[in-house]
C-alpha cells in the first residue's frame, strides 16, 4: 500500500481537497510504475558508466528523487527513463568534482563486507567511460536505451547530423577496445 | 566491415555486458525516494521565505542558546527528552510529534550525556568527542539515498549551531548512528568518501556537518548496533 499522506502546500482555487488527494494519489502510483519498471534498466546502464556498483545505486536513487520532484515535467518528456540515466551520469560528474576535495578514511575505517559485485571491468567498458561526455551520452541513448537517432536528437538538443557523427567517432573508439576475434566471427 | 556493421558489433558488445548485469538491483525503496523528494521539495520552499523570517529565527535560536546556561557537565543524569525538554548549553535534544530526533549542536562536549539521551530515546547511539572512530563499532554500509533518508543536518539560521534531525524509523534493522568528529572533513560536505577493501572498493557515506570549536567537523554515520558500541 502506498502511502498518500501528502500536505498540500499549494492549493488550486477550484479544486476541492477530495480532487487534490487523488490527483496526487494518481501521480504515486504513476512515479511508482515507472520506477519499478524502469529501474533495473536505468541502475544497469549506470552501472556500465561508472564501473561501480555503489555508486550506481546512489546516483540512480538520486536521479529518480530528482524525477518524483519534477515528475509532472519529466512524465511528459517522450522517453522517462533517458532522463534518469542523463541526471545519474551528470550527477556522477559532479560527484567526482566534490570528491576531489575529499580525503580517505584513516586506518581505523576498516571496509564493511558488502554484497558481491558484479564485473563491470574489461577493456570496452573502460573504452566507454573515457568517451568525451557529450559521445558517452549519444551512445548510452541510441545503442543502450535503443532510441532512434531522432529521439536521441530531441533529448540532447542537437541536431541529428551531430547525433551521427558523434556515434560514428565512439563507436570507432569502442569497436577498437572489443576483442578482435569477435569481429571475425562477425564477418565469416 | 561498413559502418552499420560495426555499429551493431559495439551495440552487441554493450548489450551482453548489461545483460551480464541482471544480478543487480536498485536496493534503494520507493517510499525512500518519495520521501527524500518531498522534504527536498518543503526545503526549497524554504529557501524562498524572506530575509525579514530569517532574522526572526535567528533571533530565537539567539534567545534559546543564551536562556540555556547550564553546563552540561552539571547535569545530573540525561532523561529521554521530550518536546520543550534537555536544552542545554552544548546541545539540545528533542524528541518530535512525529518520532524524529531533534539535535541542535553547538559544541560536542559531554558526549556520553548526548549519548545517553540519546539512546534514552531508543536511538542505538555511539556519541564521541574523539576523532578516533571507536574500535567497538563497525562501519554499516548503506547508500548515501539512504542515509540522507535517516539524517537531515542544516546549520541553524543565525546561531551558529547545527541542528541534526534523524529518523530512528528509516535506521534500518541492527543499525545504529554514530556522531564524532573528524579533522579530514569540511564543514557542509556531503558525500562518499572511499574506504580500501581488499579487492573491492567499498564507499562509505559520511555527513560533515558542522565546524566545533577546536576546528574539527562533526561527522555522523551509521554503525552496526551493538551492546558495546550503541548500547543496544
Amino acid at each position: 500500500m502506498l502511502v498518500v499522506g501528502f500536505t498540500m502546500p499549494h492549493a488550486t482555487k477550484g479544486i476541492g481537497p477530495v480532487m487534490r488527494v487523488r490527483g496526487m494519489e494518481q501521480e504515486l502510483t504513476e512515479f511508482a510504475e515507472f520506477y519499478e519498471s524502469t529501474r533495473e534498466d536505468c541502475l544497469q546502464i549506470v552501472l556500465l558508466n561508472v564501473g561501480d556498483l555503489h555508486l550506481a545505486q546512489d546516483l540512480v536513487a538520486e536521479a529518480y528523487t530528482r524525477a518524483w520532484m519534477s515528475w509532472r515535467k519529466v512524465r511528459a518528456l517522450e522517453v522517462p527513463r533517458a532522463w534518469v540515466v542523463r541526471i545519474a551520469l551528470n550527477t556522477h560528474v559532479s560527484w567526482w568534482r566534490r570528491r576531489r576535495r575529499e580525503v580517505a578514511l584513516g586506518d581505523h575505517d576498516t571496509a564493511m563486507p558488502v554484497e558481491q559485485a558484479p564485473v563491470v571491468s574489461g577493456d570496452l567498458l573502460a573504452a566507454l567511460r573515457r568517451l568525451p561526455a557529450r559521445q558517452r551520452e549519444v551512445v548510452t541513448l541510441r545503442l543502450l536505451l535503443d532510441m532512434d537517432t531522432e529521439t536521441t536528437a530531441r533529448v540532447l538538443g542537437i541536431a541529428p547530423g551531430t547525433v551521427s557523427a558523434h556515434l560514428h567517432q565512439a563507436v570507432a573508439t569502442l569497436r577498437a577496445a572489443i576483442p578482435s576475434h569477435y569481429g571475425q566471427e562477425i564477418s565469416k | 566491415m561498413n559502418d552499420s556493421d560495426t555499429v551493431d558489433v559495439v551495440r552487441d558488445s554493450l548489450t551482453t555486458a548489461k545483460d551480464s548485469l541482471v544480478g543487480v538491483h536498485v536496493n534503494t525503496p520507493l517510499d525512500a525516494i518519495v520521501r527524500n523528494g518531498r522534504a527536498r521539495r518543503r526545503r526549497h520552499r524554504l529557501t524562498g521565505l524572506t530575509g525579514a523570517v530569517a532574522v526572526t529565527a535567528g533571533m530565537a535560536l539567539a534567545v534559546t542558546a543564551l536562556a540555556s546556561s547550564g553546563h552540561p557537565a552539571s547535569q545530573s543524569g540525561h532523561p529521554a527528552s521530550h518536546p520543550l525538554t534537555a536544552r542545554l548549553a552544548a546541545w539540545t535534544v528533542a524528541k518530535q510529534a512525529n518520532g524524529d530526533i531533534k539535535i541542535t549542536i553547538r559544541e560536542l562536549s559531554d558526549p556520553s550525556g548526548l549519548q545517553s539521551t540519546l539512546r534514552a530515546d531508543g536511538v542505538p547511539a555511539n556519541v564521541s568527542s574523539s576523532t578516533q572512530f571507536d574500535p567497538s563499532c563497525q562501519r554499516y554500509p548503506m547508500t548515501q539515498a539512504l542515509f540522507t533518508s535517516i539524517y537531515h543536518a542544516q546549520k541553524g539560521v543565525g546561531s551558529g549551531n547545527t541542528v541534526l534531525v534523524i529518523q530512528p524509523s528509516a535506521l534500518p534493522s541492527g543499525a545504529g548512528v554514530a556522531i564524532g568528529a573528524s579533522v579530514d572533513g569540511r564543514p557542509g560536505g556531503r558525500g562518499l568518501h572511499q574506504v580500501p577493501g581488499g579487492n573491492q572498493t567499498v564507499h562509505q557515506p559520511v555527513h560533515h556537518v558542522a565546524a566545533l570549536a577546536d576546528n574539527t567537523v562533526l561527522r555522523v554515520g551509521l554503525v552496526y548496533a551493538s551492546q558495546q558500541c550503541t548500547g543496544s
